[in-house]
């Protein structure tokens, strides 16, 4: 069954759209992680407008997190002070994200700019995670204790101002970290059409040193709130959310995170990571192909988006 | 007697021009008929002159739409056909056109290893859809010059360069980029090319069928319809047809351009609110 979507302007199989988010949502419930990293390039190799992928993307991966956050929340994993920061950095990140993303499709530059991001972030996480992995997985092997993060050490972060006590983390530091930190992933998140929790996680495990407990809640606390704000201004400022596209993605996603889920607790952990880092870099590799393999186009047209520059 | 018959065959010859060269100038109002000769000197045969109308007059674009194929049909008044067979004596070219709307082509070159965007150039108005069918390949109906004044076939299509844009561009560069536009709209089915798309019924019917492709933009589209003797076009007929949004379709696509902020504070709340939907459905089955 074919539908017509109102904001991409194009028509497509409804059943591929489901598996589609099916598929996505199966591997984020799988790893864990949001997906969006998946799900932004899947739509646009599906020839979804490079614009419209990323801003429908921010919509699907708040309604993927908001049950995630408020699961959190109950639990009392979230450092809402902490998430208050990172949500203040991320509305301004996210700001200059969509603002950059209307003068960049004006340039003609914006599909560059996405893929850059992809490869360089996909590329560091996904390597990031595989040496990780291997080297837990080899430790393993050889019967040697997996070494634990030692806590209370001071590094750069504890000599700036601004200090601020967060009692949940129990942390007293400086809001500029967490501040930057959110304004990086609430920029990324515009750019990318990614939760960008792949990036905000480990920043505050190794640079804040934020409690493995909360870390995950209040990540997931500012994505909510970032993707919403990013949703509204995608939706003003670039009227690239396609509410229809997005619901297809949301049913999908959903049903497919429950079985994802399931199967991945019969996986080990560092067997997961594994995974999860193969997977990063296949789709950092994919990306890299397209922009440097010669087209077979090297003409491409497009409407004309306020005045040329 | 001898005078008074140069005149009459001076002034047949006047209003033959007169309503070939009108015909062929403005589609948009059919030629105005023969004023009757004064004096009734070697019969002609009346002008043919051609009409044309299309199966449907407006196509509604909702959630469901995959395309449609519309039927250009017509006839052609006082055919001198010999009877069923109207294609030997004349052509029939069917022009379907979407509203022209600026483009910006783009041209890759490959910079530090990567193939990026470089050279650009702004059309000002290029047809959105443009679709032709004829009753055989155009380039054996007319010469170059008719179907360039006429706009018919893809080489024809009205496409200019905006203001200051494509300075400083060869004319092979810039014809490259105007022949890219046309290849990557064909491609995308955009741009119809059906050299024997016109079938003759008779000595004065014929028909046409036009898909739309479902990637169409919504808007009014043109159908001129020109009836060709010998290489020249001698009648022309214009019809319309409107492609409009409506459904689920419209409602959507209206209020994310006329009002954004509301129409991305709903799509929050559908996203929040279907989120919570979700954990709680699937919190009930596994509890």
């Amino acid at each position: 069954m074919n539908i017509y979507l109102p904001i991409a302007e194009m028509s497509v199989n409804a059943a591929l759209l489901l598996g589609l988010g099916g598929a996505v949502g199966f591997l984020s419930g799988l790893f864990g992680v949001g997906g969006g990293f998946l799900l932004t390039p899947l739509l646009i190799f599906l020839g979804v407008p490079t614009s419209v992928a990323v801003g429908t993307g921010s919509m699907q991966i708040l309604a993927s997190s908001v049950s995630g956050a408020m699961a959190q929340y109950r639990r009392n994993n979230v450092d809402v002070k902490m998430g208050m920061v990172l949500v203040a950095g991320g509305v301004v990140g996210s700001f200059i994200g969509v603002s950059l993303m209307r003068i960049l499709r004006q340039m003609g530059q914006f599909e560059l700019f996405v893929s850059l991001c992809y490869v360089t972030f996909l590329g560091a996480v996904g390597a990031l995670m595989l040496i990780e992995s291997v080297g837990s997985i080899q430790r393993q092997r050889s019967g040697q204790p997996v070494p634990t993060r030692q806590t209370g050490q001071h590094s750069w972060v504890h000599g700036l101002p601004f200090k601020m006590r967060f009692h949940r983390s129990k942390l007293y530091i400086s809001a500029v970290p967490p501040a930057m930190i959110g304004a990086f992933v609430g920029f990324m998140a515009a750019i990318m059409g990614v939760g960008g929790g792949f990036v905000m996680v480990p920043a505050m495990i190794y640079l804040l040193r934020v409690p493995t407990s909360v870390v995950i809640g209040t990540s997931l606390f500012q994505i909510v709130f970032v993707m919403a704000v990013t949703t509204l201004l995608q939706a003003i400022e670039n009227k690239s959310v396609d509410v229809v596209l997005a619901l297809i993605l949301i049913v999908g996603g959903v049903v497919g995170a429950q079985f994802g889920a399931a199967a991945g607790g019969k996986l080990k952990g560092e067997q997961l990571r594994f995974m999860l880092a193969a997977l990063v870099l296949l789709v950092c590799l994919r990306i890299a192909w397209d922009l440097m393999v010669t087209p077979a186009e090297i003409f491409s047209i497009g409407p004309l988006i306020g005045g040329t520059l | 007697m001898m005078r008074s018959a140069i005149i009459a065959v001076m002034c047949l010859c006047m209003a033959l021009n007169a309503a070939r060269s009108s015909a062929q100038e403005a589609e948009a109002t059919p030629p105005p008929n023969l004023p009757p000769p004064t004096v009734v000197t070697p019969p002609l045969p009346p002008m043919e002159t051609v009409e044309a109308d299309i199966s449907t007059r407006s196509l509604e674009v909702t959630t469901g739409f995959t395309g449609h194929e519309i039927v250009v049909f017509g006839a052609i008044d006082n055919s001198q056909a010999p009877k069923d067979d109207a294609g030997s004596y004349y052509d029939v070219v069917v022009v379907v056109e979407g509203t022209p709307f600026p483009i910006v082509a783009r041209r890759k070159s490959e910079v530090a290893g990567v193939w990026m965007n470089t050279w650009s150039i702004t059309f000002n108005s290029v047809p959105s859809y443009y679709a032709i069918a004829s009753s055989k390949p155009i380039e054996e109906i007319a010469g170059p010059a008719v179907l360039e004044r006429h706009a018919i076939g893809f080489r024809h299509i009205k496409m200019m360069p905006a203001g200051n844009s494509g300075v400083g561009l060869k004319d092979s560069q810039l014809a490259a980029f105007r022949s890219a536009v046309i290849r990557l709209k064909h491609r995308q089915d955009l741009y119809v090319l059906e050299p024997e798309g016109v079938d003759f019924v008779g000595r004065s019917l014929f028909r046409s069928t036009i898909a739309l492709p479902a990637n169409i933009p919504v808007g009014p589209l043109v159908a001129r319809t020109y009836l060709f003797r010998d290489g020249e076009v001698v009648s022309a007929h214009i019809a319309r047809v409107t492609l409009h949004r409506a459904g689920i379709e419209r409602l959507v696509h209206n209020f994310a351009f006329v009002y954004p902020a509301s129409y991305g504070l709903i799509a929050v709340i559908i996203a929040v609110l279907s989120g919570l939907l979700a954990s709680m459905l699937f919190r009930r089955k596994t509890a």
